[in-house]
């Protein structure tokens, strides 16, 4: 009975709850494929200046605590002359932190393809930029399907970040504590949030799971 | 076949350079490396310009008192990993277990466990022992509100990488244990586990991270870890910035150091790292 | 015939992996046509040799001519000289995400600029030449390693190469493959392919060679034909390394 009282009184609220979760992960896992994308660029090419900074950025953001990074970026940045809405705030911190993986997947395709291949591209005389398009890309894409999967599903749990600063609304999980400050509801608001998230996990995966099948390069 | 040692794939991907190709490398080296300085000069300006650099910020950290405090809350990050990294291995084998028994129902549990501790963000769980549990009349300890959900999520990864380390132990082994007429327990005790552990140590070790990760959720809870005790530190000198900064590069360096000893580990005994990713929040 | 050009020619090439000399002061003309096979132990510099010739190893000094011309260093030049030769590996290297016939045809479309449907029929061509016509539509991994260095030989055919390059192509093969593969390698050596063949297998190179190198440490120690080195080689390091595999 409290269970429909709950969503009787807030279910507009965990509605919006969820929209604000799912479109703060998929900007920050957009933004995160293409800063990943251009980091990884860094990383590969011939210029060594470029590399070490590509490496440096990589291990600073993965190693980095989502709160310590959202702290930063929210808390200091404005002393330092950089003031961000919180909504923003939340978005770079995830996009940071999920580059950097979305790097280190990138990486790891492209390490699958090996050496043999590229030399047998070269041998027929690809250029560079063929052998890049031709072979290189489209194999490190494809077998970047189920990390990316992964990765997205953590971009998601990386946006409860956003509980920790004044986001309207709230996102699925400040929603808890801002219902339950209102209602005691206990455990009963929790697990709508949690449900979301598990179910849109669930949905991510399955997904991700099919297009691997598709795609995936038999080796 | 004489090549010397392997060169990794992003080093491959180019040629030994022609001379006109070793020149524009050249040339291009330098502009990066100006431009990357000119980068680091304007992050520094930046600083200058906003007063951070001003030495009332960063003396403190020339006091011993300074660095007592954030080593007490440094203990109190290790303190709190350490227990949710042991209560997520022991999580984790109960959940693989439940998810190779024969029993359907058990199965499904433990799967539906795994799946939950996996697809819910930390934060959440850590509401779940802030918020909701008071309001159902159970009380914890902040180190629990912080180190339980830590290990929720982290027993969660830790289950799937002992699947799939015991799924890395070839059948035969199994086979021959079964034809030594071992009961499937001990099978699991004696073939699997000791084979399967060897497999999964470095993936593990890199889980640590993860944990480490979650454990600054204390800052919601207010648990005296290095985050929580560098927010006390700001109240006292007024130092925002380089309190917050100093923080975040130990705990890069802790999780780099972590990551690091994992990869090591897993070079030195020729055993692959599982992919399990998951980012913390 | 001494007026004619080499199809390739090493003058005083030398190249250093680290302190090692893996090449001393090479000096080899391959004639159009002919079939040179390099043998030797491991780790004397033959695949070496093999792979300077289309740059995959770069060289410290000396020079490399294919058709009088010099080996380009870089760029486009590089790139043209390569398609004009030929190379298989020991490991196939087919593009795993391509079908057989998209792995041959890449090259004459991409490289060479000819159509797709025409690339298409002169690929069906090859591969029914090496005996891999039905795998056409198939992906590398489902074929038998025989199958895909066959498939690799085709591959590197369908850009009608002056010269081509084996390097060690059936060392990574079950012994109940390799037959099927230098069959196809004999079959073209009869046509006239100029060849340079690095490889372990003596039955074969009696059977293919026009000239027989032995390399040890760096240097061709030996260069005889096929009967005369085999009955009856020079230098001990020969005797020694053909005894060894005779124990096999």
């Amino acid at each position: 009975m409290r269970f429909i009282e709950l969503l009787s009184t807030y279910g507009d609220m965990y509605v919006e709850a969820a929209f604000a979760t799912w479109w703060m992960t998929a900007v920050s896992f957009i933004g995160a494929m293409i800063l990943g994308l251009m980091v990884t660029v860094m990383r590969v090419c011939p210029i060594k200046p470029l590399r070490v900074v590509g490496d440096f950025y990589v291990q600073v953001f993965r190693n980095i605590p989502g709160i310590s990074m959202l702290i930063l970026v929210a808390y200091a940045l404005p002393y330092l002359g950089l003031v961000l809405d919180w909504v923003p705030c939340v978005l770079v911190s995830a996009i940071l932190i999920c580059s950097a993986f979305a790097s280190e997947n990138f990486m790891s395709g492209i390490n699958t393809v090996g050496v043999g291949q590229i030399e047998a591209a070269r041998s027929l005389g690809l250029t560079f930029t063929q052998m890049m398009r031709l072979v290189i890309i489209p194999q490190a894409l494809r077998s970047v399907v189920p990390p990316m999967t992964n990765l997205l599903i953590a971009t998601m749990l990386t946006t409860a970040i956003a509980s920790q600063v004044p986001v309207t609304p709230p996102e699925l999980t400040g929603v808890v504590s801002y219902i339950n400050t209102r209602m005691p509801y206990g455990v009963l608001a929790f697990i709508v949030p949690a449900a979301t998230y598990l179910c849109t996990s669930l949905l991510i995966g399955y997904v991700g799971n099919k297009i691997d099948q598709r795609v995936r390069i038999l080796r | 076949m004489s090549a010397p040692a392997v060169k990794p794939i992003r080093d491959s991907l180019y040629e030994q350079p022609g001379p006109k190709t070793r020149r524009r490398i050249v040339v291009a080296t330098g502009i990066a490396a100006v431009l990357v300085l000119i980068g680091i000069a304007l992050i520094i300006r930046q600083f200058y310009i906003t007063g951070q650099l001003d030495p009332k910020y960063w003396l403190l950290f020339t006091r011993w008192t300074t660095w007592k405090f954030l080593l007490t809350g440094f203990m109190g990050t290790l303190k709190s990993a350490f227990v949710a990294g042991v209560l997520a291995l022991a999580g984790g084998l109960i959940l693989m277990w439940g998810r190779l028994s024969k029993i359907t129902p058990v199965r499904w549990v433990a799967r539906a466990i795994t799946e939950f501790f996996r697809g819910v963000p930390s934060l959440l769980f850590v509401y779940f022992f802030f918020i909701v549990m008071p309001t159902v009349g159970i009380k914890m300890d902040s180190f629990w509100m912080i180190t339980l959900p830590a290990a929720m999520s982290a027993a969660g990864a830790c289950a799937e990488v002992f699947r799939a380390g015991v799924n890395a132990v070839p059948a035969g082994q199994v086979e021959a244990a079964k034809s030594l007429g071992m009961s499937k327990t001990k099978t699991m005790l004696l073939i699997q586990l000791p084979q399967a552990i060897r497999f999964v140590v470095p993936t593990l070790i890199s889980q640590l991270v993860i944990v480490v990760k979650d454990t600054t959720l204390a800052y919601v809870v207010s648990y005296a870890d290095l985050l929580q005790n560098g927010r006390v530190l700001i109240a006292n000198y007024d130092a925002l910035v380089s309190v917050y900064l100093v923080i975040a590069i130990i705990y890069i360096v802790l999780n780099y150091l972590i990551n690091k000893a994992s990869v090591a580990i897993a070079n030195r005994s020729g055993v692959k790292l599982i992919d399990v990713s998951k980012v913390s929040s | 015939m001494t007026e004619q050009i080499p199809a390739v020619e090493f003058r005083h090439v030398d190249k250093h992996f680290g302190k090692l000399h893996v090449l001393r002061d090479i000096n080899l003309s391959i004639m159009p046509g002919e079939v040179v096979v390099v043998i030797g132990p491991s780790g004397s510099g033959k695949s070496t040799l093999c792979r300077t010739v289309n740059r995959l190893e770069t060289i410290d000094s000396g020079e490399i001519y294919i058709h009088g011309e010099l080996l380009p260093e870089e760029g486009k030049a590089l790139a043209a000289m390569r398609s004009k030769v030929g190379m298989v590996f020991q490991s196939f290297n087919l593009f795993a995400h391509k079908t057989v016939l998209d792995n041959v045809t890449m090259g004459p479309t991409q490289v060479l600029g000819v159509k797709k449907k025409e690339a298409e029929e002169q690929a069906m061509a090859l591969l029914a030449r090496v005996g891999v016509a039905d795998q056409a539509k198939k992906v590398p991994a489902q074929l038998s390693g025989g199958q895909q260095q066959r498939v690799a030989i085709a591959r590197s055919l369908a850009m009608r190469p002056e010269v081509m390059l084996f390097d060690e192509p059936t060392s990574a093969l079950d012994p109940e493959m390799i037959n099927e593969v230098l069959d196809v390698i004999v079959e073209l050596a009869r046509e006239g392919m100029t060849m340079m063949v690095v490889t372990h297998e003596m039955g074969f190179a009696r059977r293919v060679a026009d000239r027989v190198l032995f390399m040890a440490d760096g240097v061709i120690l030996e260069e005889a034909t096929p009967d005369e080195f085999f009955s009856n080689p020079k230098t001990d390091r020969a005797r020694e390394f053909l005894d060894s595999i005779a124990g096999h």
